[in-house]
């Protein structure tokens, strides 16, 4: 019988292997199944024996090396958290860093698990059928290769487009279509923001829409920090409303087995609302000062046309039917049980061959080279970091917090999940947040006995939303501020917390309102 | 090595490449860049002025941040209050080379200007701003920074700015520490560090004016001496 972290009693022993690795076999069989909960994914540091079989010195002993495993994975994690948030070293690093000390101190020397760290590097997850086809999530503690492979292939497919022109295709088209007035710029610009969201990374649209927008702002003389700070927070925006859109949904969905039909009519729908409440907002605040900037400019303008942005026609067709292909299998994965991983793959793999056939071996290797490695390794080492938490109880103590707290009220733990997220995601990275919280939801949702969905639509409008109130909270912010800084337009805290947070109070409000109408 | 840290890749200049004194330009192979790291208090600038004013060379400390606001577009009170001051490590991320710090945007405006003087050829001594570390790698460098002992550096604070003793030692230990932490921030070498130095000087000992004279002397012999080839970085 599995036992909850807090018993004593809780190393395994050899006789106990074979049941422990055969629960184990059912948590990975099982990853698809909604209702799978912590009582088949608890603590690898369980009852090694029956309780008759104790003697109170070895409890004593186990219960000292439990807690000593759990204050070591404490300390890792925060002191993880601590270097991130202070920028000294590179994530990735810090992160690998800290998940290596997560596998030799606490798995090694704590729990003297070498199964543990099997688990949580998961390379036999890669090698089963399911992992590429056939529905189902990742399910299993430890290292998400999906989520990993998944980023992987959309940052070449991405890496792709921007090699074709394709971001700045668009954004010069659409400029061009609005005859290039500033309002009507800033709500297309908005939308625009948003709709790419849902497909590619925030951090990428805002990087070139950021980009194309200060262009404009030389050429149309106006301020372009006001429309920058409201395509910031469409991106973000925008990415809540899928599964592929933000890096903390495509953890929860790959975690927890959501599809992005999924994602689509849950989180979609809520965000639909907010973004129109978003859209109006925005215009309400900027739509005097822009109209004014045009009003008082100078001379004739001439505008760069969409068509410059093109370089070679081919590579550019290429790559808009890979992202077109990438959508529909997005869209269709639920029916054709292709696994995000294999989706990723499939894409990097038609953008590495539209590179091939249209500029040649040289244009691979570009694109190659600029795939961000170091966001993977980042991946890979907080996963890794956070399975110490998992494995070691840690993240079901705080399930039982909230849990506690909350009385069992899924209203307030609705509350509870959406708010601390976004709060937490205003100031730290939302990632590490995600992957800590998503074990945890699994953990309430089993002891509790309601529907983890509702938690995991929470936690991802928290985590995704909560993220636009300062210009820390999402690496979409720290992209868009800098270009505008870059550009001569910088953007201070306090004008950016001036526009945002009330913006986000509302988006969050918005949405625990529609959480609230929608399924309690 | 850091994103940060990557910003100063390119002013490093290859070996046997022919570095800025052998790209053709007369100007550049007489090339004199002299960068001044300082303890706040020990007459860096000062000595700064001297070495300028003897090599018959433009002065860059407050100076350059004309350039700054000039080529970033940014204005003349947000570039004075961020100048060579630490990013607040609290409120600011980095993702790659974006960096929402303001101080981190006006820092690195303001070493892409320094390395655009130096790849045009000019020369001249610079304060502060992390200059040893991007002219790292310029052969025509000579790096140098001006320490003192702390009676010294705060009798000549009391002196210079009309400081008491106390407010005197205050100032110079929060000074001290912002050009640490916006040194090592952006730099592989500490601040202070002589190893991350051509030569490291105690102006107390002998005084502001000898020790620039001292100095002078040394850049004069780098000139005269100085290297075909410098290492690369």
């Amino acid at each position: 019988m599995r036992k909850n972290v807090g018993d004593a009693g809780l190393f395994r022993t050899e006789a106990r292997k074979s049941d422990n690795f055969r629960e184990r076999k059912h948590s990975m069989a099982g990853a698809g199944d909604r209702g799978l909960t912590s009582e088949v994914r608890g603590p690898i540091i369980r009852s090694s024996s029956s309780k008759s079989t104790r003697t109170p010195a070895a409890d004593l002993e186990r219960k000292d090396a439990v807690m000593l495993a759990q204050i070591l994975a404490i300390i890792i994690f925060l002191g993880m958290f601590l270097l991130i948030i202070l920028d000294k070293f590179e994530r990735h690093v810090v992160t690998l860093t800290s998940g290596a000390l997560v596998l030799f101190l606490v798995f090694g020397l704590c729990m003297n698990d070498g199964q543990a760290i099997i688990n949580t590097m998961n390379l036999r997850e890669m090698f089963s059928a399911g992992f590429w086809y056939g529905g189902g999530g990742s399910g299993t503690t430890g290292v998400n290769w999906s989520t990993i492979l998944f980023v992987a292939g959309m940052m070449v497919m991405v890496e792709g487009l921007g090699e074709a022109g394709f971001f700045r295709w668009l954004c010069l088209s659409l400029a061009k279509a609005v005859r290039y007035h500033v309002v009507p710029l800033l709500i297309c610009f908005m939308c625009m923001s948003a709709v790419l969201s849902m497909f590619i990374d925030s951090i990428t649209v805002v990087l070139f829409l950021a980009t194309v927008t200060a262009e404009l702002a030389r050429t149309l003389q106006f301020n372009p920090a006001p429309m920058i700070i409201s395509e910031i927070f469409c991106a973000n925006l925008g990415g809540a409303a899928t599964m592929c859109g933000d890096p903390p949904n495509i953890i929860i969905g790959t975690a927890l087995g959501y599809t992005f039909s999924d994602f689509i009519a849950n989180t979609g729908l809520i965000v639909a609302v907010c973004l129109v409440l978003t859209v109006l907002y925005f215009w309400l605040c900027f739509r005097r000062q822009l109209l004014r900037q045009e009003a008082a400019r100078a001379g004739d303008i001439v505008c760069p046309q969409p068509a410059s942005a093109i370089t070679n026609g081919w590579a550019f067709a290429g790559a808009t039917v890979v992202f077109a292909i990438a959508v529909v299998l997005l869209v269709t994965h639920a029916k054709t049980t292709l696994s995000v991983a294999c989706i990723g793959m499939i894409v990097a793999a038609l953008t590495l061959l539209n590179a091939l056939l249209t500029k040649g071996a040289a244009n691979v290797r570009t694109i190659l080279r600029d795939v961000d490695y170091k966001t993977l390794l980042f991946f890979i080492g907080l996963f890794i970091s956070v399975a110490g938490l998992e494995q070691t109880g840690v993240l079901k103590l705080i399930a039982q917090w909230i849990s506690s707290v909350s009385g069992g009220s899924l209203i307030i733990i609705v509350v509870i999940i959406l708010w601390l997220s976004a709060v937490a995601s205003a100031f730290i990275d939302n990632i590490p947040f995600a992957a800590t919280m998503v074990p945890v939801i699994r953990s309430i949702s089993a002891a509790q006995g309601v529907d983890l969905s509702v938690l995991a639509w929470a936690l991802s409008l928290g985590t995704d939303l909560g993220g636009n109130g300062t210009p820390i909270g999402a690496s979409a912010n720290v992209v868009g501020t800098s270009v505008s800084a870059k550009q001569g337009h910088p953007i201070r805290w306090g004008e950016y917390c001036k526009y945002c947070v009330p913006a986000t109070v509302l988006v969050v409000a918005v949405s625990m309102v529609c959480l609230f109408i929608r399924y309690l | 090595m850091s994103p940060v840290r990557d910003f100063f890749s390119p002013v490093c200049y290859p070996i046997n490449s022919g570095g800025l004194d052998r790209k053709g330009s007369g100007e550049m192979k007489d090339q004199i860049i002299v960068t001044i790291g300082r303890e706040h208090g020990s007459g860096g600038h000062y000595i700064a002025a001297i070495l300028a004013r003897r090599l018959g060379i433009q002065l860059y400390d407050r100076e350059i941040l004309e350039g700054v606001i000039e080529s970033s577009g940014y204005s003349r009170e947000l570039v004075d209050q961020m100048d060579e001051k630490p990013v607040n490590l609290l409120f600011s991320r980095r993702i790659g080379e974006f960096s929402n710090s303001l101080e981190a945007n006006v820092a690195e405006k303001t070493f892409e200007l320094i390395r655009r003087k130096a790849e045009r050829g000019e020369s001249f001594v610079v304060v502060g701003r992390c200059a040893e570390q991007v002219l790292r790698g310029n052969p025509n460098t000579v790096r140098l920074f001006i320490y003192g002992d702390k009676a010294f550096k705060i009798r000549r604070l009391m002196e210079t700015d009309g400081l008491s003793e106390a407010d005197a030692a205050a100032a110079m230990k929060q000074t001290d520490r912002e050009r640490r932490a916006y040194h090592n921030y952006y730099c592989d070498d500490k601040w202070g560090d002589c190893r991350g130095y051509d030569i490291a000087v105690n102006s107390g000992l002998v005084g502001v004016e000898e020790s620039a004279e001292a100095l002078l002397r040394y850049i004069r012999a780098f000139q005269e001496q100085r290297p075909p080839q410098n290492e690369p970085c």
